[in-house]
């Protein structure tokens, strides 16, 4: 331990601490390439002729990642500033995702750039739009390099920077903090590395968990694999054009049941299944979740139904839509022949809202939104009493103005996001309200929505303009970093005195 | 439960505000005279009476003490826009023109406060009465009742900031001494009379009929934006377009900003510089590309580009609502950009609606202060406009109202849609209703009308507007529970 005053001098002496940076990248891109193995085994496997490419991209990125690691990488000190913690994540995202597009280009799935640079950031942000109409076309290899993309994105690449790199003392909060919200709860272990450790183990428990029921239902082996990894990390690419038609009424449960789990704090999902339950039941939010997910459900199914659509089917498509919605996951079957506009709103609203703080799902976070309402109801009240003193609370802690700040300061960002994509849409020739919802599904990595095409418009992306496919890339990763990353490095604030 | 005299009071005020309004109704019997349009029973039967509503309240409660209870003052507003829009449905219904409660509702709301969202599809054949009646509303309504009432009766009573903040939810509490309150009022309303009286005389010295410059300053001074026109201002000569452009960007400016600007007290102004800019700086960003779309996407030749852009951004932007061209026809971005400017709105303490450039400015300030938060933690980072440091309450009540705008309209949104009308109609309608720009999206937007919409739909469009002319706040308290506990 250096006294702090001496590490103090140090860290401004130093100049930006750029070799650790490009080190943490490094190791990234290194994991990145041993995760095509379990692609080239599916190719080698079912001999879709996609071996060579999938060797060459892993190679490519495997070189770039050791020439980061441990040649632009030498020499580092572990330990990261506040700006220099920006940095690394808005790098970080960069340069992995761009890397993730190598094995698209030269399998020759998608032959533009722009494409591939679309369906790897809709990966690795767990959002889930597709160029790929009819992804059912696709060599199973691909299948599974996709989903592999969302189940690394799903917890966030800087969780598993913190979680592999154990000497990263200092900063390493800063970085679970950049993508990962409400950081104000309770960590699940005093030590940091631990408890992400302990994030990625439930994590991984759900995705086996899920994976082997899908098959045991009957679903072929790839796509049970693909759709869990996409499910758990509430991805939702889809494996086959026409929604989730493959699976049959069991596994399409279960698919929903893994999506409103998926949406759950993923430090109370550990306790959950270690059995603490008291523990489980004392969170605010996820309480509030489940209720509202079983009203969306009632309001949704009673709309349907008043649109004469049959109650059972009704029940059926709401309990499996509003998962999917508030999950942001984003995977949609057959909608019903009547579509009702409540459940148009309402669908936008839940996107908007998002799952809650802390799981893999995107979003504002349910738990911004009830500190937010808490506040208004008791500024409304303290229009009426003007002397009296409230204080909003969450989980009986009380919240802090300073956070309470942020949160407006984060929702009105948001909706400015919302806004700006969407008058960028507009200019490639969308129509208003499809454009609002579509930027909204794509910031709040939820992808495609039956609520986009009851608008009117398509699912399918690759009819968009290259400027709208931009657009949307920008706000899928806009929504992952939770905003504040990415403008802090754009902004001149930041720039100003290092 | 609640004292009796504060429910006497109340009524006494809404007396007051009931015989002018009465007296209002009956100064439409000059062009119904003039112009022999057959209505002038109707119209002095409907002032007479509300005349009469008002001098029986006020004669009955005329031994009312002052308010005990503050937050009654939330109350007295809401209700005094409710009574007055109620009764300014009697000239529609009297003299026939609209014959369906719910339109007439419409109608006299999108008045009161001057939204400029009509019913009616064509108003070229309306009796000028009627047409001076609405026009009359908005040029009032703009100012603000309260305002009015405050500003022409000085003993009231009653603690006029209180009144103030509520009708205008502490837009403009930045400096405002509650003390000089009744002077500054004055001061707006002399601003207000003269750029009226400036603007009729310059419409009339470029070639138009002192009928036509009353209406149409009335309406665009207000940022209201009825017309007496089918086709509102694009029957103008162009010149007249441009002066009419003038009057919505100077609506669009502070009240007392312009007061201390005609009375050379340019040192005073510099404390509302920062807002001013932002709302020049918005025009004219908006503008240029306005201008652009029209002419690199749409065709018009640069003359007309130029027209159309600046004077049509400027009605969207002070949510004035008067329409140089069918916007409904326009490329959809310029509508969408339109949508996003009308929610901007101008500077507070004018007569446009929206959130205000004020209030927009100190968003963005707290979303850079947040940011700065984050890379110097230890830093003291205030929310500074013009360069002093925002008290912590107005930035809360900033936000507090952003958000609650944002509920509004997506509530809006949503009861308009199950009430039947489509997603782009709805859109448009509520935020045109709520910031009182008038012109919605669709078959509502452009020269269109918001007769197509049922009554339902109307009621709900109605209520949109006097929330956001109220600015959401002192209406949605009313709902609080813990307003009508002691």
């Amino acid at each position: 331990m250096t006294s702090p005053g001496i590490t103090n001098r140090r860290l401004r002496l130093r100049k930006f601490n750029f070799r650790l940076i490009t080190h943490l990248t490094g190791i990234l891109l290194t994991y990145l390439a041993a995760s095509m193995v379990l692609p080239l085994a599916v190719s080698i496997y079912f001999r879709d002729g996609m071996q060579f490419a999938i060797v060459v991209s892993a190679l490519i990125i495997l070189m770039a990642g050791l020439f980061f690691r441990n040649i632009l990488g030498r020499n580092r000190e572990y330990d990261l500033k506040e700006n220099e913690s920006y940095w690394v994540t808005v790098i970080i995202w960069l340069v992995i995702p761009l890397g993730g597009t190598l094995p698209y280009l030269f399998t020759g799935v998608l032959d533009s750039f722009t494409d591939a640079v679309f369906e790897s950031y809709s990966g690795f942000t767990t959002t889930g739009s597709s160029v790929l109409a009819n992804p059912e076309n696709l060599p199973p290899s691909m299948l599974t390099y996709r989903a592999i993309t969302q189940w690394a994105g799903g917890l966030g690449l800087m969780l598993l920077v913190v979680a592999l790199l154990r000497k990263l003392t200092q900063g390493a909060f800063r970085l679970y903090e950049a993508e990962f919200s409400g950081t104000q709860q309770r960590k699940l272990h005093p030590r940091l590395a631990k408890s992400v450790t302990r994030m990625w183990t439930i994590y991984s428990a759900l995705t086996a968990a899920m994976a082997v029921i899908l098959a045991i239902q009957g679903t072929p082996v790839v796509d049970s694999f693909c759709l869990a990894c996409s499910t758990v990390s509430t991805g939702g690419f889809l494996t086959s054009g026409e929604g989730l038609a493959i699976l049959n009424n069991g596994a399409l449960a279960t698919v929903a049941v893994f999506m409103i789990l998926s949406g759950v704090n993923v430090a109370v999902l550990y306790r959950f299944f270690t059995l603490r339950w008291r523990n489980w039941t004392h969170d605010e939010e996820v309480r509030i979740y489940f209720i509202l997910y079983l009203a969306s459900v009632v309001v949704c199914t009673l709309a349907f139904t008043a649109a004469d659509n049959g109650f059972v089917s009704s029940l059926q498509y709401s309990i499996f839509h509003i998962a999917s919605t508030m999950s942001t996951c984003g995977f949609y079957i057959p909608r019903p022949a009547n579509w009702s506009f409540l459940v148009s709103v309402l669908t936008f609203v839940l996107i908007a809202i998002g799952a809650t703080a802390g799981s893999t799902g995107g979003g504002i976070k349910l738990r911004r939104i009830i500190i937010m309402v808490k506040y208004i109801a008791n500024y409304l009240t303290r229009m009426i009493h003007p002397n009296a003193v409230f204080r909003v609370k969450v989980n009986h802690e009380v919240v802090e103005t300073d956070y309470i700040n942020k949160v407006f300061a984060f929702v009105f960002l948001y909706i400015v996001f919302i806004v700006a994509g969407a008058f960028i849409l507009t200019l490639c020739g969308s129509g208003i309200p499809a454009a609002v919802c579509m930027a909204a599904a794509n910031i709040s990595n939820l992808g495609p929505s039956p609520l986009i095409n009851s608008l009117g418009a398509s699912l399918d992306y690759s009819l968009l303009p290259a400027l709208a496919k931009w657009t949307l890339t920008v706000l899928m990763l806009a929504g992952r970093l939770e905003l504040f990353a990415l403008i802090a490095v754009f902004s001149p604030a930041y720039w100003r005195r290092g | 439960m609640r004292k009796a005299n504060d429910i006497k009071y109340i009524l006494r005020f809404l007396g007051i505000m009931l015989m002018a309004e009465g007296v209002m109704m009956l100064s439409c019997l000059i062009p119904s005279l003039h112009f022999n349009d057959g209505t002038w029973w109707n119209i002095t039967v409907s002032g007479l009476f509300t005349f009469n509503v008002g001098l029986l309240l006020v004669v009955s409660f005329r031994k009312a003490r002052q308010l005990a209870n503050q937050r009654m003052a939330y109350l007295l507003v809401v209700l005094m826009w409710v009574v007055l829009v109620l009764f300014g449905t009697l000239p529609f219904l009297a003299t026939g023109t609209l014959l369906n409660f719910s339109d007439a509702l419409f109608e006299s709301t999108s008045g009161i406060t001057s939204t400029g969202a009509t019913v009616f599809s064509a108003v070229e054949w309306l009796p000028a009465s009627i047409l001076l009646w609405r026009s009359m509303t908005q040029w009032f309504g703009g100012f603000g009742f309260v305002l009015l009432v405050l500003a022409m009766v000085p003993s009231l009573g009653i603690n006029k900031y209180s009144l103030y903040t509520a009708e205008a939810s502490g837009a403009d509490n930045t400096g405002k001494q509650a003390s000089s309150m009744g002077s500054t009022i004055r001061h707006t309303l002399g601003v207000y009379i003269l750029l009226t009286v400036l603007f009729v005389f310059v419409l009339y010295k470029s070639g138009m009929q002192i009928w036509d410059a009353v209406n149409i300053t009335f309406t665009n001074i207000s940022s209201g934006g009825f017309s007496i026109y089918n086709n509102s201002l694009e029957r103008l000569t162009h010149t007249q377009q441009y002066i009419v452009g003038i009057a919505m960007l100077l609506s669009g400016v502070n009240f007392a900003m312009l007061y201390n600007f005609f009375t050379v007290q340019w040192d005073k102004m510099t404390h509302k510089f920062e807002q001013l800019r932002f709302y020049l700086a918005l025009y004219a960003v908006a503008a240029v590309f306005v201008v652009l779309a029209l002419r690199l996407k749409m065709d018009y030749p640069w003359a007309d580009a130029l027209r159309c852009g600046i004077v049509q951004t400027l009605s969207v932007l002070t949510t004035t609502g008067s329409l140089v061209g069918d916007t409904s026809q326009w490329w959809v971005p310029i509508t969408f950009l339109f949508v996003i400017l009308s929610l901007c709105g101008g500077m507070a303490g004018s007569t446009t609606g929206g959130l205000k450039a004020m209030r927009v400015l100190i968003l963005i300030r707290h979303v850079r202060k947040i940011l700065r938060d984050r890379l110097h933690p230890h830093a003291v980072n205030p929310v500074r406009l013009n360069r002093k440091p925002v008290s912590a309450h107005i930035v809360t009540n900033v936000m507090v109202i952003f958000m609650v705008f944002v509920v509004v309209i997506f509530l809006g949104i949503m009861l308009l849609m199950l009430s039947g009308i489509n997603a782009t109609e709805s859109i448009g309608a509520v935020i045109a209703c709520i910031t009182g720009y008038g012109p919605g999206l669709g078959t509502s937007g452009g020269f269109g009308c918001y007769a197509a919409f049922n009554s339902t739909a109307k009621l709900i469009c109605s209520f949109l507007m006097l929330l956001g002319r109220l600015e959401c706040l002192t209406v949605l308290i009313l709902f609080i529970p813990a307003f009508w506990k002691r």
